[in-house]
């Protein structure tokens, strides 16, 4: 299992509602099945994160019923959301290429 | 999900509950899900909750990041509140700018004034002096406890001794300075110039610590006798002026008077201690015994002292007191002064102008609480008018405080602006008042609008305007909600109001009429100042003041000198006569010797009595009309080789001869029986308020001294001779320097000056009160006027005659001036006596000027009352009954 690197679990949080709005169980799931279980994603990070794209305008909240007739409170991306999305997304994969690349290199030895 | 409202805010509340919600949910779920996947449900719940793990970290953020943007919100809500209560508060000024106009004007005026006085306050009493630790110097003066003077200057032996007996003080030092009288001549460079000099001891610059700008400060061995003490420190000022700053002045040599004193170096411009009219500081050593001698009994210097680290005002007082005990028991020429007085220098400069500076700032704020009630009555009176305006806002929802915070705004606005048109007029106040003040204001040169000054002025703003804008904002809004609708508006109208209103103008006029007080009572002392006869008639005399110079004219030639300077000067067409004196009045206090009349018989260990010695020339009583009382004055056959007599003044003669005429007694000077020749009418010497003490006058022939104040009654205007008087001396030596040129009128004005000053300022006040208080009372009948016009209708209508209204209102208005007046009058004397020491002449109770005051406050009250009333006697019964 993999913990979420620092400062990508926003992005993250924000590709799982950039579909259909969800909940934030409903977010869990996604990570976890998209990573095929290896994404190490802690409930209390998500609601935090959850909460400061909220505040930052990139998602809207709001409470819906779920199929159960449960009261659940759903995320939907906001266009500032979508924009925020696409270029976090080219940042950070751009960023990986570049680490893996670096990493796979041999370092210079010793004199 | 579609919403309708973007950020809708929710409250911290709300965010808790609905985390707990989604948590609640999301444990729900999960427990779901395992519970499909075959868990039992309550290993599924406890899994689930288990999975979940410790939501109080996302609390505790979000709770926080919340606080954090509830704040942001709140300050941004303040924010436009307060920017629209500003943009209404300027729309409502300018739709009223008759009231706005009257009201910054009345502001800018007081807030002006006492921003001006209290930066005279500020530069002169409270700004610390420029040294380091200046809090731990002290002016020294010896204590003859004989005879009981306290403030005796002290002798050079004594500074060096206090010097090197010390213990925890820090450093003493003593200096000699004599506006006019302490000076060398510069020759050689340029035009030849009189020096103002302050010749100082060992310890000086030591004491105040100071360092200099350029250069260094003298070596200890450089200010005694027999060391290298040609040497000189300039000031700032002479730098500039002379050298034009040029660094290249330190190290080279200036001639004065005749010999060469190195240059070291350079103070900073802020030293104004304890001059700033000096060119120079040359040591006193370098002073010729012939010229001033360096012995114990001549005490002619300001000492100053440096106190140790932590020690107090007592300490420094015993360790000198040590001292000078000491030295009396050694030396018999100190017998008498067996202790010293000490005070914080600070104080010792500031001391004359302490009263008159707080006097005034006093005065000021009255003027400026006046104008507030003044402001806060408009504001009550307009506040009426609102009535119905402001009632219909609180029904509709505004809170209360909302709408007093709107309303102070208002105020707060008017005042700042007000404000800021007053620290203009403070800079103007304060340029004009350090013109007008000349030279009598010490440390006049740190009087600026600094930054302390500015924030006052901004403090005074914002307070003035909550004060007056207080009273009418929480009245208005206390006003009874359904009676102000239904009214229309008059609530304020009512009896509430009106008993407040008139407590407004009853304290109006009893400020007016302190403030009158005042300005009378330093009217009465002025001008009982200005009917002192001074000794002499001062109109078209001039003065030229010069030192003969020693070096190009030793004794005994400089007497024959004197002597053809003034035949010269009499010869002058135009000039009608001429003497010459040492000191001019107010400008020189001459010398002090003891002396006794033959008959006094003197107990052991009692001092002689002493007497101001002054050296006069033949004729100058006679020149600047002095009225002799007895036998006569010097002429020309009190020749040098002839006996040495004196002329005494009325005082001497009338303490030591009472009741004989003293022309023809003789004293004993020095041992020697000298006759008195003659009996002058005293001369003021000290100040215009001190009368004349026991005088010596000495003939400049008999017994010389080189500074010569030459005085010619002139024909016509005083200065038009200023240039052949100068010829005349030079005639006689070319290179002969001129230390000043000024006309007894000249003197006489400025010794007069700060109680001139005074005078004005507090008149000023004085009238601006009358002013303001003539207005509360016309503002406020004016108005009950103009709200009773249906009452003074129905009156009339019923058979009232105009004339009874117009006595009704007259009458209205002088109760409560007279109550004012009372109040005024128990507060005036009770605060007079913080006025006496400024008072010349009378009592700070002086019935005269009460009464006279209490007149004029009846007669503008009368005149404040009847125009108002005119305009109710002329009520059309039958208009004022249709109108509402």
């Amino acid at each position: 299992m993999l913990p979420v690197v620092k400062g990508t679990l926003d992005v993250l949080v924000l590709k799982a509602v950039s579909g259909k709005p969800m909940h934030g169980f409903e977010v869990t799931r996604w990570l976890e099945d998209g990573s095929g279980g290896r994404l190490e994603v802690e409930d209390s990070a998500l609601y935090q994160a959850l909460y400061r794209l909220e505040e930052r305008g990139l998602v809207e909240a709001s409470w819906g019923v779920t199929d159960n007739n449960r009261r659940a409170r759903y995320y939907a991306i906001t266009k500032a959301g979508t924009r925020h999305l696409a270029s976090e997304s080219e940042r950070l994969t751009e960023y990986a290429a570049l680490l893996a690349t670096i990493l796979a290199m041999e370092p210079d030895a010793t004199a | 999900m579609r919403r309708l409202f973007r950020h809708v805010r929710r409250s911290a509340s709300d965010i808790r509950s609905e985390l707990d919600e989604e948590m609640r949910f999301h444990i729900d779920a999960r427990t779901e899900e395992l519970i499909a996947g075959g868990s039992l449900p309550k290993e599924a719940r406890a899994q689930a909750e288990r999975e979940f793990g410790d939501m109080e970290d996302a609390r505790e953020y979000i709770a926080r990041m919340d606080r954090a943007t509830e704040h942001a919100r709140r300050r941004r809500w303040f924010m436009e509140e307060f920017t629209q209560d500003i943009v209404y508060a300027m729309r409502r000024l300018r739709a009223s700018k008759l009231f706005a106009i009257t009201t910054i004007v009345t502001l800018a005026l007081g807030i002006g004034a006492n921003t001006a006085i209290f930066s005279m306050v500020r530069g002169v009493l409270l700004r610390p002096l420029p040294f380091p630790e200046p809090e731990e110097l002290y002016r020294v003066w010896s204590h003859n406890t004989n005879v009981g003077n306290p403030h005796v200057p002290v002798s050079s032996p004594d500074v060096e001794d206090w010097r090197a007996q010390r213990q925890k003080i820090a450093d003493v030092g003593g200096y000699r300075f004599a506006d006019g009288a302490s000076g060398l001549d510069l020759t050689g460079s340029g035009d030849p110039e009189r020096l103002s000099i302050v010749f100082v001891t060992t310890g000086f610059f030591g004491t105040l610590g100071m360092p200099p700008l350029l250069g260094r400060l003298p070596r200890d061995d450089e200010l005694v006798r027999g060391g290298a003490d040609h040497v000189v420190v300039l000031t700032h000022g002479f730098w500039q002026r002379r050298f034009g700053g040029s660094p290249d002045v330190v190290g080279t040599a200036l001639t004065l008077n005749g010999e060469p004193y190195e240059v070291l170096g350079v103070m900073p411009p802020e030293l104004r201690y304890p001059t700033d009219r000096a060119d120079a500081f040359v040591p006193y050593s370098s002073i010729p015994d012939e010229s001033i001698p360096h012995i114990r009994p001549v005490r002619i210097l300001a000492a100053i002292a440096r106190a140790g680290d932590g020690m107090t005002e007592e300490a420094v007082l015993a360790e000198l007191n040590t001292i000078a005990g000491r030295l009396a028991q050694q030396y018999p020429e100190n017998e008498s002064y067996t202790r010293v007085t000490i005070e914080p220098l600070q104080r010792s400069i500031t001391g004359s102008v302490r009263v008159g500076l707080l006097v005034l700032l006093g005065a000021v704020a009255f003027v400026l609480v006046l104008a507030c009630v003044n402001i806060a009555s408009l504001m009550l009176a307009r506040a009426t008018t609102r009535g119905r305006e402001i009632a219909t806002r609180v029904a509709l929802g505004a809170g209360r405080a909302r709408i007093v915070r709107q309303l102070l705004t208002e105020s707060v606005v008017l005042s700042l602006i007000g404000g800021a048109a007053g620290v203009g007029l403070a800079y103007l106040i304060v340029n004009g008042l350090l013109g007008l003040s000349g030279d009598w204001l010490p440390r006049g040169a740190e009087v600026r609008l600094d930054a302390v000054v500015l924030l006052f002025a901004t403090a005074l703003s914002i307070t003035t305007g909550l004060l007056f804008g207080m009273v009418p904002a929480l009245r208005s809004t206390s006003a009874n909600l359904q009676s102000t609708l239904r009214e229309g508006g008059r609530g304020l109208a009512g009896t509430e109001g009106r008993r407040l209103r008139n407590g407004l103008v009853v304290v109006e006029v009893a400020l007016a009429l302190m403030l009158v007080a005042a300005a009378g009572l330093m009217t009465r002392s002025f001008v009982t100042l200005l009917r002192v006869d001074p000794g002499f008639q001062p109109e078209r005399l001039l003065a030229t003041v010069f030192t003969i110079n020693t070096t190009r004219h030793p004794n005994p030639q400089y007497a024959s000198l004197y002597a053809r300077l003034l035949e010269n000067v009499r010869a002058i067409p135009g000039v009608v006569s001429a003497g010459a004196v040492k000191d001019a009045p107010f400008r020189g206090e001459g010398e002090r010797w003891g002396f006794r009349t033959p008959q006094m018989v003197l107990a052991v260990g009692q001092d002689e009595p002493s007497a101001m010695i002054m050296h006069v020339s033949d004729g100058y009583f006679r020149t600047i009309g002095a009225r002799i009382i007895e036998g006569r004055e010097f002429d020309a056959t009190d020749r040098r080789d002839a006996p040495f007599v004196v002329v005494v003044n009325e005082a001497l003669a009338r303490q030591y001869f009472p009741g004989q005429p003293a022309a023809g007694e003789s004293l004993v000077i020095d041992g020697e029986n000298v006759p008195i020749i003659g009996v002058v009418g005293d001369i003021r010497q000290t100040a215009m308020e001190e009368p004349g003490r026991p005088t010596i006058y000495i003939n400049n022939v008999q017994n010389t001294r080189v500074k010569v104040t030459m005085v010619t009654r002139t024909q016509g205007n005083p200065l038009t001779m200023a240039g052949p008087v100068q010829e005349a001396i030079r005639a006689l030596d070319p290179d002969q320097t001129i230390t000043s040129i000024f006309t007894y009128e000249d003197i006489v004005s400025e010794a007069v000056s700060q109680p001139r000053l005074l005078t004005v300022l507090l008149v000023s006040f004085g009238v601006l009160g009358l002013i303001l208080g003539a207005l509360g009372i016309y503002g406020v009948l004016a108005f009950t006027v103009s709200q009773h016009q249906r009452e003074i209708g129905m009156r009339m209508a019923l058979g009232a005659h105009p004339r009874a209204v117009q006595r009704m209102f007259v009458a209205r208005g002088l109760g409560l001036a007279g109550v004012g007046i009372a109040i005024g009058l128990a507060a005036a004397l009770a605060l007079g006596r913080f006025l006496s020491g400024m008072l010349f002449g009378i009592e700070a109770s002086d019935p005269l000027t009460f009464a006279a005051v209490t007149v004029i406050l009846l007669a503008v009250a009368f005149l404040a009352s009847w125009l108002p009333s005119r305009r109710a006697a002329s009520v059309d019964p039958i208009m004022a009954l249709r109108s509402d």
